[in-house]
């Protein structure tokens, strides 16, 4: 078996195992409340004015649920509704089912996510790159900005951006996916639309991201230009340009992807409370909902499906690996 | 090691991190928000945060300093409450996970073998979870019971994932510091293994247990803030989250309460960056590579 299939494997292995004991821990968590959560809930529900359909939807989750049975077979029962893709129903908006309710919402927040977390990696490495190996004053002032925005939650820059931004100088709407009274359709008016209503809440994350990148890779590529294999491309005569990409951009890669496979679900979680502060009609916004509506289902429902997002995003990183790391290409070390 | 020299060596990291001007400054600039919300706390009557306490959404003046906010409560005083509720959050949740985390780490990464493996097993899975995905959860099962968490019940939930990062770090310093030769020397000389670990290796792990106090603390906060917008906070009490999450879910800033969100907004980058700061300093002690600016 080559090194590269055993890498995989040894991934895969471990992106099942989270997922699986991660949707195992969702499984429990309920469980270990006392009492029968469910008149519990079912209470609470009659006390907020909620009837509606209520009663019968209880019985639609004990049958589903299986509470009369042993926690095994309720196991069983739970795994199995997962693999189907099956989350149960809403309770806020009952008969709709959470896994619809998340289908409406997941495009949202995969586009805002992936266009910002890979346009805040590279431009973030690839600045960081530059001032790493070049040093001087301005790196210096750069760094000190980065250093301040660097660790900023997402949601502070995101408040501070729609004062500025959409309340101030009214250049971008500060709420919502696209303009009041648009359908949604494929059309170049529709989708510059929502562009323009995501040009905040992707600059919040980018801003921040982008300087966490630019610092770890001025860091690494500063150590490696000190060492002794640039000092002899040097004395070879080798152009400073070829030096920095060939040698210390090439070496430095290495952490930053591991570093992005590391923050995957730091990133995630950051852009939830994000959206929430822009009413972006993604994940975030709909555990938002969830709340308001004391909706267990469709919280539950959606953390289990960003639990597997955050899982699947970081085995993807990780399938970059190999292709950028010849000690697991050729198995050495 | 002798106790003199043990001695020694604790000075020596505590004048270290006294040296260190921006542990100093960020530490100073914390103390001092605590006093200024003690003082607060003393000076203003109880009642001063109590629904209906004087007239809602008063824009500052001289009677109200900070102005008042939708239930005619004193901003001042909820800010200062807020500052006080956030770091018992910070508090518990740290030494919570410092505690726990310490303990495995050093447990695991001195006597090595099985325990060494079932713990690290046991923190990597913990660390892969999001873990702020899994607070939601929690948060949102306790409230749809209809149950309140008071503020140190929101530093224990918090504190179900603080130890990770520590016992990781903790176990990587003890894995290096066991095969150093005080340490063989006091193996030599028939001392237990746990009093090697509090006696010997313990004043070596100060300023790693410092950081990651730090930090736990620190993301401690931030987690609550992230908890707390997303509408899961103490809803009975203040906290720099709460003080985001009001003005926040009333849509002040668009109604022009500008007083409503901007000193909770600036209390809260206040309290976030003197904490930071600390960090930063502390990182630069214990690795002086790490030195940026």
């Amino acid at each position: 078996m080559s090194a590269t299939t055993r890498y995989l494997i040894e991934r895969f292995t471990i992106y099942l195992l989270t997922v699986y004991i991660s949707f195992t821990i969702v499984f429990i968590l309920p469980r270990l409340v006392p009492g029968d959560p469910l008149s519990i809930y079912y209470a609470r529900l009659r006390d907020l004015g909620s009837v509606q359909g209520v009663e019968e939807m209880i019985e639609e989750y004990r049958k589903m649920l299986g509470l009369d049975k042993d926690l095994f077979t309720q196991y069983v029962s739970y795994i199995r509704s997962l693999l189907r893709g099956d989350l149960g129903y809403s309770i806020g908006n009952f008969p709709a089912k959470v896994s619809d309710m998340i289908a409406d919402a997941l495009p949202w927040s995969i586009g805002l996510l992936s266009v910002t977390t890979i346009l805040s990696w590279l431009i973030g490495t690839l600045l960081g790159a530059i001032s790493g190996w070049r040093g001087g004053r301005l790196s210096r002032i750069f760094s000190i900005g980065a250093l301040f925005l660097s660790n900023l939650p997402y949601y502070v820059l995101a408040i501070i951006l729609v004062f500025v931004f959409a309340y101030t100088l009214r250049w971008f709407p500060s709420t919502g996916g696209y303009s009041v009274g648009m359908t949604p359709r494929l059309s170049l008016d529709f989708i510059l639309n929502v562009i323009w209503h995501s040009v905040l809440p992707a600059l919040s994350i980018i801003l921040s991201s982008l300087a966490w990148w630019y610092l770890s890779m001025r860091s690494m590529v500063a150590t490696v230009k000190g060492e002794d294999f640039v000092v002899f491309a040097e004395a070879k005569g080798l152009p400073q340009k070829d030096i920095m990409w060939n040698y210390g951009v090439r070496n430095a890669i290495l952490p930053q992807v591991t570093g992005l496979a590391l923050e995957m679900s730091r990133i995630f979680a950051g852009a939830l409370v994000t959206e929430v502060i822009f009413g972006y009609p993604g994940l975030g916004t709909l555990i938002v909902t969830g709340i308001r509506t004391l909706d267990y289902f469709l919280i539950q429902g959606t953390i289990l499906l960003s639990i597997f997002a955050v899982a699947t995003a970081t085995f993807l990183v990780e399938l970059i690996y190999p292709l950028l790391d010849p000690r697991i290409r050729y198995g050495g070390g | 090691m002798s106790t003199t020299q043990k001695i020694t060596k604790m000075f020596k990291i505590l004048s270290s991190l006294r040296k260190n001007r921006k542990v100093v400054f960020g530490i100073t600039a914390y103390v001092l928000a605590l006093f200024i919300s003690v003082f607060v706390l003393l000076n203003y009557p109880p009642s001063s945060k109590k629904i209906g306490y004087a007239e809602p959404l008063l824009p500052p003046s001289p009677e109200h300093i900070l102005g008042t906010d939708i239930l005619g409560r004193e901003m001042i005083v909820l800010q200062a409450e807020a500052v006080i509720n956030s770091t018992i959050i910070g508090l518990t949740a740290a030494s919570i996970g410092v505690l726990v985390g310490s303990l495995l780490g050093f447990v695991g990464g001195y006597y090595g073998g099985r325990i060494d493996y079932v713990s690290r097993v046991f923190t990597d899975v913990f660390l892969s979870v999001p873990s702020l995905l899994f607070l939601i959860l929690i948060s949102s099962l306790i409230s749809s019971l209809g149950k309140q968490l008071n503020i140190v019940e929101v530093g224990l939930l918090i504190s179900l994932f603080s130890w990770t990062w520590p016992a990781r770090q903790v176990r990587a310093q003890a894995l290096s510091l066991k095969e150093r030769d005080f340490i063989y020397l006091s193996e030599i000389s028939g001392e237990r293994k746990l009093e090697i670990i509090i006696r010997e290796m313990m004043p070596h792990m100060i300023p790693w247990m410092t950081a990651s106090f730090v930090n736990a603390f620190m993301t401690a906060i931030l987690t609550e803030a992230g908890l707390s917008i997303l509408g899961l906070g103490p809803q009975t009490d203040m906290t720099l989250g709460m003080l985001l999450w009001w003005p926040l879910n009333n849509a002040a800033m668009y109604r022009g309460l500008w007083w409503w969100w901007i000193f909770p907004l600036a209390a809260f980058i206040y309290m976030f960056f003197s904490l930071y700061i600390v960090q930063i300093g502390i990182t630069e002690i214990i690795n002086p590579r790490s030195k940026v600016v």
